[in-house]
C-alpha cells in the first residue's frame, strides 16, 4: 500500500508572467536519481507541485528532499518499486497529481504504463500509448520509415521465421543480399540486448536462435530481424517535439557516437562536421518519420551516419533522453517545460517554433559526459558503494545534473549513471577546453567512476579532431594501462606523504631509545613505546 | 631549504602516525585495488637524515625550525627520492590537508593533482601499516603503506620459506617468535602458491604465511593460540 510521507506544502507560483497558467497543479515523477531531480526542478519552475516516489534504497535520496510529497513504493528491487505500475498510478491518485512524468528508463517506454495512466484519468507526459507501441517495435518503425521514403539501415522488415527449418535457406539468402557483417536485432530491443553480430552465413542460424531467446527473456518478445552493420558509423539523433494537432518539429541533432556496448558515454550538440545543409536534411528526415508515426510530446529519432555521409534511420525513442540537456544548451529551450505544456494540450510554443527555425544553426556547442559508477580499468564493471568525497564543477558554461552528494550510497539495484557534466561554449574547441577544465575540478572518492575515461577522451587528439565512431572506445581506450599509470603515481604520492610526515613528526631525529615513561602523544610516541623500531633494528637487513 | 615553513604535508593526519619511519616506506596496492598486478614501491630518502639534537615538541608546533627536507633539494626542481633504489626527481607539494600536487621531473615530467584521504589501519596488517585511498586523475587507488624495514623483514621471511628446493616436502618453520593467530589449512588440503596457510602475530604485527608453491598439507604442527619460537616447525607442505 502506498503511503504518503508528508503533507503537501503550498507552492508559491514563481511565474512572473501570469498570462501563462501552470500546465498542471501537481505532477508525479515516476523515477529516481538525477532525472527525478531535474524533473522536480522543472515542476517548481513552472509553479507546480512535485510528488516523488521512492524505494527503500532511496528513502533519503535527493529527489525525496526536493519533492513536495514523497510516496514509498516498496523494497529496493525495481520490480517491487519503480516498475510497479499499479502503485505509481495509485500514488498519483492519492496525492491529487494530475499528470505523471516517467523520465527515462523504468516505465518510460512501456505502452502499458501510458495506458494505465491514461485509463486512470491522468495525463502521461510523453507520447500516447499507441505511438509508444508502434515505435517501440523497431520493425514497425522501419516499415513506417520505408513508407515515407526515409532510408532505414539495410535489412529486413519482417520478423525472421525461426520455427521452420526450411526457412533457414531463405533467411540465409536474405542475409547474403544484405551483406555481411550483419546484426541480428530484437524488434522490441534496446541497449544491445538480443543483438548478435554475424560475419558468415554459417553463424546465422545459431545467432538468430540465441538472439531470439535473449530477446524473449528480456522483452517478452522474441522477434528478431536482420540489419547490415554500418561501420565505422556515427550515431546521430534528432530531438523532436510534437503537439496534439499532429505538428512535429526538430530542435536539433546530437552526436552520441562515443559508446560502449551500446551505452552512450559522451554526447554533443551540434554533431561535428555536418554542414547546415546536412542538418536541415537530417532534421527533415526525422520529422517525416515522426509525423507518420503520430508522435506527440518529446521523442528522439536515431540515425547512423555511414562513412560516405548517408544517413540511415535506426529507431525512435519515445521518451525524454538522458542527453536532452545538450540540446537545451544550444537551443535555449527547456525541453521538459515544453513537455509539460504539450502534455496539457497546448500547441507548440512560440519559443519552441523559434528554436526549431534555428535548429540547423544552433548557438555554440555543448558536450555532455556521463559520469557512471563503473570502473573503466576493469571493463566498466559496476562500482556501487559509499561516496566519500563529491565535488562537482561549476563556473561559466557548466551545468551538472546529479542527485548525489558526499555520504550518499550509490545503490547496486539501479542505473550506474551518477552525474551528467555538461558544458556550453562558443564553439567546439572552446567547449572541449571548458570540459577539460570542468572535469579537472571533479573530486570523487569512495567509489571508482568513469571520470578517468572522460579525462582521457577530452584530451585525445582524435576527439578534438571529431574523429568519432561507435568503435572509438575499443580503438583508443586501454583501461588497465591507464590505471597502472595512475596507481604508480598514487604509490609515489602516498610514499612521499608518509616520508614527509615522518620527517615532520621528527621520527628520525630522536635517538632510538624506547621510553616507557614518555608522555609524548604526538607522532613518534607510539612508534617508540611500541618497541617496534628497536625490534626491527635487531634483525639483520 | 630556505623556503618558508610549509603547511603540514597533505594527508599528515591522525592515522598517519603509524608510519613514521623516515628510513623508508613500502607502498603496495591494497588487494581490493589491484586490477593490475603492480609491484610495491620502496621509497627512501637519498641518505638517512640525521640531525644532532631532537627538536622539542614546542619547536615543531611553532614551525620555528623547519625540519630538514626528506629530499635533497635540487636548484629549481623537485627533490630526489630513492624509488626501489634508483634516484627519482619527485616531490609532493601540499595544497591543503588532503590535496597535493605530485611533481615529477626528467623526461616525461608530470604534474598530477592528488587527493589523499585519511589513513586507516590496514586490515590484518598490524599497527605499523596503514591503508589510504589516493585519487589521481579520477582513478581511485587504495594503497598500503608500511615501514620498508618491516616489509623487508616479511620479504625475507617469505624467501626463507621458499628456500627448500621444489619437489620434496617443505618444512615451514617460524622465522620470528610470536603467537599463532589462526591456521587456515588442515592436513590433506591442496593449496596453491600464494594461498594463506596461517597467521602469526609477532611484534604486534600480523604476518600471513603463504604457500611458497603448490602442494598439499602433509602436517600441521601448531594450533591457533600457540606460542612459537624461531625455528619451530609450523607445517609441512608436500
Amino acid at each position: 500500500m502506498a503511503t504518503s510521507r508528508s503533507e503537501p506544502a503550498p507552492v508559491a507560483s514563481l511565474r512572473k508572467d501570469d498570462r501563462v497558467e501552470p500546465p498542471f497543479r501537481c505532477v508525479l515523477i515516476a523515477n529516481r536519481g538525477e532525472i527525478a531531480v531535474r524533473l522536480i526542478r522543472a515542476c517548481h519552475e513552472l509553479g507546480m507541485e512535485a510528488v516523488a516516489v521512492y524505494s527503500d534504497a532511496d528513502a533519503s535520496a535527493a529527489h525525496i528532499r526536493l519533492a513536495d510529497r514523497a510516496v514509498r513504493l516498496g523494497p529496493s528491487a525495481p520490480a517491487e518499486s519503480y516498475l510497479r505500475i499499479d502503485a505509481i498510478v495509485q500514488a498519483a491518485l492519492d496525492t491529487g497529481a494530475q499528470a505523471i512524468h516517467p523520465g527515462y528508463g523504468f516505465l518510460a517506454e512501456r505502452a502499458a504504463f501510458a495506458r494505465a495512466v491514461e485509463g486512470a484519468g491522468l495525463v502521461f507526459v510523453g507520447p500516447p500509448s499507441e505511438a509508444i507501441d508502434a515505435l517501440g517495435n523497431k520493425l514497425h518503425a522501419r516499415r513506417t520509415a520505408r513508407a515515407v521514403g526515409v532510408d532505414a539501415v539495410p535489412g529486413t522488415l519482417e520478423p525472421a521465421v525461426l520455427d521452420r527449418p526450411d526457412q533457414v535457406e531463405a533467411i540465409t539468402a536474405q542475409a547474403e543480399r544484405i551483406g555481411f557483417p550483419i546484426l541480428v536485432k530484437a524488434a522490441a530491443g534496446g541497449g544491445g540486448r538480443g543483438m548478435r553480430r554475424v560475419t558468415t552465413s554459417a553463424e546465422l542460424p545459431e545467432a538468430l536462435a540465441s538472439g531470439s531467446r535473449e530477446a524473449e527473456s528480456a522483452f517478452g518478445d522474441g522477434s528478431v530481424y536482420l540489419e547490415r552493420e554500418v561501420s565505422p558509423a556515427r550515431h546521430i539523433e534528432v530531438q523532436l517535439l510534437g503537439d496534439v494537432t499532429g505538428r512535429v518539429i526538430a530542435l536539433g541533432e546530437r552526436d552520441c557516437s562515443l559508446q560502449r556496448r551500446h551505452q552512450k558515454l559522451v554526447e554533443e550538440a551540434p554533431a561535428p562536421g555536418l554542414t547546415v545543409e546536412d542538418r536541415r536534411r537530417l532534421h527533415e528526415l526525422a520529422v517525416r518519420v515522426a509525423t507518420a508515426a503520430g508522435l506527440r510530446n518529446a521523442a528522439t529519432a536515431e540515425f547512423l551516419r555511414a562513412p560516405d555521409g548517408a544517413f540511415y534511420f535506426l529507431e525512435v525513442n519515445t521518451r525524454l533522453q538522458v542527453e536532452h540537456g545538450v540540446t537545451e544548451l544550444v537551443s535555449g529551450l527547456d525541453i521538459v517545460h515544453e513537455q509539460f505544456f504539450l502534455a496539457a494540450g497546448r500547441p507548440l510554443s512560440e519559443a519552441a517554433l523559434a528554436a526549431a527555425a534555428r535548429a540547423a544553426e544552433p548557438a555554440g556547442h555543448a558536450i555532455e559526459v556521463r559520469l557512471s559508477a563503473e570502473d573503466p580499468g576493469r571493463d566498466f564493471a559496476p562500482t556501487p558503494g559509499l561516496v566519500l568525497r563529491w565535488t562537482m564543477p561549476a563556473g561559466p558554461g557548466v551545468r551538472v545534473d546529479t542527485a548525489i552528494s558526499a555520504g550518499d550510497r550509490v545503490p547496486a539495484e539501479y542505473d550506474n549513471l551518477i552525474a551528467k557534466v555538461m558544458v556550453h561554449a562558443g564553439d567546439r574547441d572552446a567547449a572541449i577546453d571548458r570540459l577539460r577544465r570542468a572535469l579537472d575540478e571533479v573530486e570523487i572518492a569512495g567509489i571508482q567512476t568513469t571520470l578517468p575515461f572522460h579525462r582521457f577522451v577530452v584530451r585525445h587528439p582524435a576527439f578534438r579532431a571529431a574523429d568519432l565512431s561507435t568503435g572509438w572506445v575499443g580503438e583508443h581506450w586501454d583501461g588497465p594501462a591507464e590505471y597502472a599509470r595512475a596507481a604508480r603515481s598514487a604509490q609515489l604520492a602516498a610514499g612521499l606523504s608518509a616520508l614527509d610526515a615522518a620527517m615532520a613528526s621528527g621520527g628520525a631525529t630522536v635517538p632510538a631509545m624506547p621510553s616507557s615513561t614518555s608522555t609524548r602523544t604526538t607522532g613518534n610516541g607510539r612508534w617508540h613505546t611500541s618497541g617496534l623500531e628497536l625490534a626491527q633494528d635487531r634483525w639483520p637487513r | 631549504m630556505s623556503a618558508p615553513p610549509r603547511p603540514e604535508p597533505a594527508g599528515a593526519s591522525e592515522g598517519d602516525d603509524r608510519v613514521v619511519d623516515p628510513r623508508g616506506v613500502r607502498v603496495s596496492l591494497a588487494p581490493s585495488s589491484a586490477s593490475a598486478a603492480l609491484a610495491p614501491l620502496v621509497l627512501e630518502p637519498p641518505e638517512l637524515p640525521v640531525v644532532s639534537a631532537p627538536p622539542a615538541a614546542g619547536e615543531r608546533a611553532s614551525g620555528g625550525s623547519a625540519p630538514p627536507g626528506v629530499h635533497a633539494e635540487v636548484e629549481g626542481g623537485p627533490g630526489i627520492v630513492l624509488v626501489d633504489g634508483s634516484p627519482i626527481a619527485a616531490e609532493l607539494v601540499p595544497l591543503d590537508l588532503e590535496r597535493a600536487i605530485l611533481i615529477r621531473d626528467g623526461a616525461g615530467g608530470t604534474r598530477d593533482r592528488v587527493l589523499l584521504l585519511p589513513a586507516t589501519p590496514a586490515p590484518g596488517a598490524g599497527r605499523s601499516a596503514v591503508r589510504r585511498e589516493v585519487i589521481v586523475g579520477g582513478w581511485r587507488v587504495e594503497v598500503e603503506v608500511e615501514p620498508a624495514a618491516r616489509a623487508a623483514l616479511r620479504e625475507r621471511a617469505r624467501r626463507d620459506r621458499g628456500d627448500v628446493g621444489p619437489g620434496g616436502p617443505v618444512e615451514v618453520r617460524a622465522i620470528i617468535p610470536g603467537v599463532v593467530l589462526s591456521v587456515s589449512v588442515s592436513v590433506g588440503d591442496a593449496v596453491t602458491a600464494g594461498q594463506q596457510l596461517l597467521v602469526v602475530e609477532a611484534m604486534k604485527m600480523q604476518n600471513e604465511l603463504r604457500a611458497a608453491r603448490d602442494g598439499s598439507i602433509e602436517r600441521v604442527a601448531v594450533g591457533a593460540g600457540e606460542r612459537i619460537e624461531v625455528g619451530d616447525l609450523l607445517l609441512v607442505l608436500a
